[in-house]
């Protein structure tokens, strides 16, 4: 396998509206190989949102550097897909028109990119919703286009910031199961973020835990489980342990 | 799913409200006729509908003044809204946006914009007479003036309060600044700018009667005004019933509109004056 990111010495600080600095993250060193599934969890505050919105480009790290393919991140960019908490899906735009956006304004011509809604529509399971507007669907259903949108770029990279935090238990776990059956069907570099250890432990092939004020990387896990994993295992509930005993 | 307005027990439903809303107009035209008929009110005062439909039909005939129908009046009425009204609406929607979109601009500008914002419109007409005359300018520039400031400062508003996430989720989709103005940033003001437009519209009412009271020959202001002189007040509640009537016309109009282009829109209930 090779390393798809590498993050060496990254520092996150934010000033306050008083001049007042308050560290986010603090000296986070990580890498990540391709197609990896790795997840981030930790308390609030732990910086683990700020670490995925750095390898977004959306933030810049204060000190340190991310490279994604020995490339330093320099703002966002299609190559890497994000899908937020609460889907951000254009209210304006169907399904389809928001699975096409990004590939539209790459300047995809139109056939092309309606060939693109398709396939995702459908590996996302959403075939007959493809006229709907954001708001006629459900959570869950919204957060099957604002990942099929992520993945309409083709992006190598998926970075997903607690996608199924606002989500009811039921709906969690089937898209837990869709987001791994889409992940292998694509073969995409995963970061996740989330609150839910056993969300962590079902999808990841490797944990960080985070601890808060400042964020730092405490201890790292490796899964080493077949999937799909049964969350009441034995193996499951020790690995549960080794990683709720290190956030607390 | 959620568009429940437009099942068909949902437009049986408002079959049913506007039927009511009918039924309870009639009954109060009902009701005013036979007061005034058994003589509990001045029909001088309180001239009953049918005494008003007659009137109405002299208008259309005869004209008030002589020669000045009501069809001259309603034309001069609704052209003089049009006209200021789609002035403020083509300048006040894109410079909203500008302003709006720019941090350091919208801090310069807004306190001018709320200064002249603050100014009763109407104290206005007299300045607006000395600058441009006693002609047609002066009172469209008024409404114009009147609609500007609400329509401009909800376009402002609405490119400010953009949920920043809309722009970050463009922006990881590789969309350009370009790009992002025109397919975020527009579309998401829409719903508020339209809410400001609405709001505007019942004003270019407001300030064209004001204006029409004070000063014109022709215009439903000026019937109302005209007939106060001769102490017609039949004549008056035909000036004013044609008002509310036109009033509602365009603002269906703009609700229907708005329904048209923006099918996605939830309808805003807070507004900004």
């Amino acid at each position: 396998m090779n390393e798809k990111i590498r993050i060496a010495g990254v520092f996150k600080s934010f000033k306050s509206r008083r001049n007042e600095e308050s560290v986010a993250v603090e000296d986070i060193n990580l890498t990540v190989q391709t197609n990896e599934f790795v997840t981030l969890v930790g308390r609030s505050g732990c910086g683990k949102t700020t670490l995925l919105n750095m390898m977004a480009g959306l933030l810049r790290p204060t000190d340190g550097s991310i490279l994604i393919d020995d490339q330093p991140v320099d703002g966002p960019g299609p190559d890497r897909g994000m899908v937020f908490q609460h889907s951000a899906l254009f209210p304006w735009l169907t399904t389809a028109g928001n699975i096409e956006f990004g590939p539209k304004n790459q300047g995809v011509p139109k056939a092309k990119r309606r060939e693109i809604a398709q396939e995702l529509i459908e590996l996302v399971r959403l075939k007959g919703f493809e006229n709907k507007y954001p708001r006629e669907l459900s959570g869950g259903m919204q957060q099957r286009v604002a990942i099929a949108r992520a993945l309409a770029t083709d992006p190598e990279i998926l970075l997903m910031d607690e996608p199924f935090g606002a989500l009811d238990e039921l709906t969690r776990s089937e898209m837990q199961s869709e987001l791994l059956r889409i992940w292998q069907a694509r073969t995409k570099t995963v970061i996740f973020v989330t609150h839910s250890i056993s969300e962590a432990i079902f999808l990841s092939d490797r944990v960080i835990i985070l601890s808060p004020h400042p964020g730092r990387i405490r201890k790292e896990v490796v899964i080493d489980l077949p999937r799909p994993r049964q969350l009441a295992s034995q193996e499951f509930l020790q690995y549960y342990e080794e990683i709720q005993s290190a956030i607390f | 799913m959620r568009f429940s307005n437009l099942t068909p027990t949902g437009i049986a439903s408002r079959l049913i409200d506007l039927l009511i809303g009918i039924v309870t107009l009639v009954a109060i035209g009902a009701l005013w006729e036979y007061l005034v008929q058994n003589g509990h009110l001045n029909p001088y005062f309180f001239p009953p509908p049918t005494e008003i439909a007659d009137e109405l039909e002299k208008i259309t005939t005869v004209g008030f003044p002589r020669g000045v129908t009501i069809f001259s009046h309603i034309q001069a009425t609704v052209l003089r809204i049009l006209k200021g009204y789609a002035m403020a609406a083509v300048l006040g929607i894109p410079i909203g946006l500008f302003v709006g979109s720019r941090q350091f601009l919208d801090r310069a500008v807004m306190p001018v914009v709320t200064f002249a914002r603050s100014v009763a419109t109407i104290s206005l007409l007299p300045l607006m007479v000395a600058w441009f005359g006693v002609g047609e300018l002066s009172r469209v520039l008024l409404v114009f003036y009147g609609c500007f400031w609400v329509i401009m400062t909800n376009s402002a508003f609405a490119v400010k309060t953009i949920h920043p996430q809309y722009i970050q989720a463009a922006e990881t989709l590789g969309a350009s600044k370009t790009q992002i103005f025109f397919q975020v940033m527009l579309p998401a003001s829409l719903p508020r700018i339209f809410s400001g437009m609405k709001v505007a519209l019942g004003l270019a009412f407001l300030y064209i009667v004001a204006v029409e009271l004070i000063n014109a020959e022709e215009g439903l202001g000026s019937l109302i005004w005209e007939a106060r002189t001769f102490y017609r007040s039949d004549t008056m509640m035909v000036g004013l019933f044609m008002l509310s009537i036109f009033g509602f016309a365009l603002a269906q109009g703009l609700d229907l509109l708005e329904k048209v282009l923006l099918p996605w829109a939830e309808s805003l209930e807070e507004i900004e004056r």
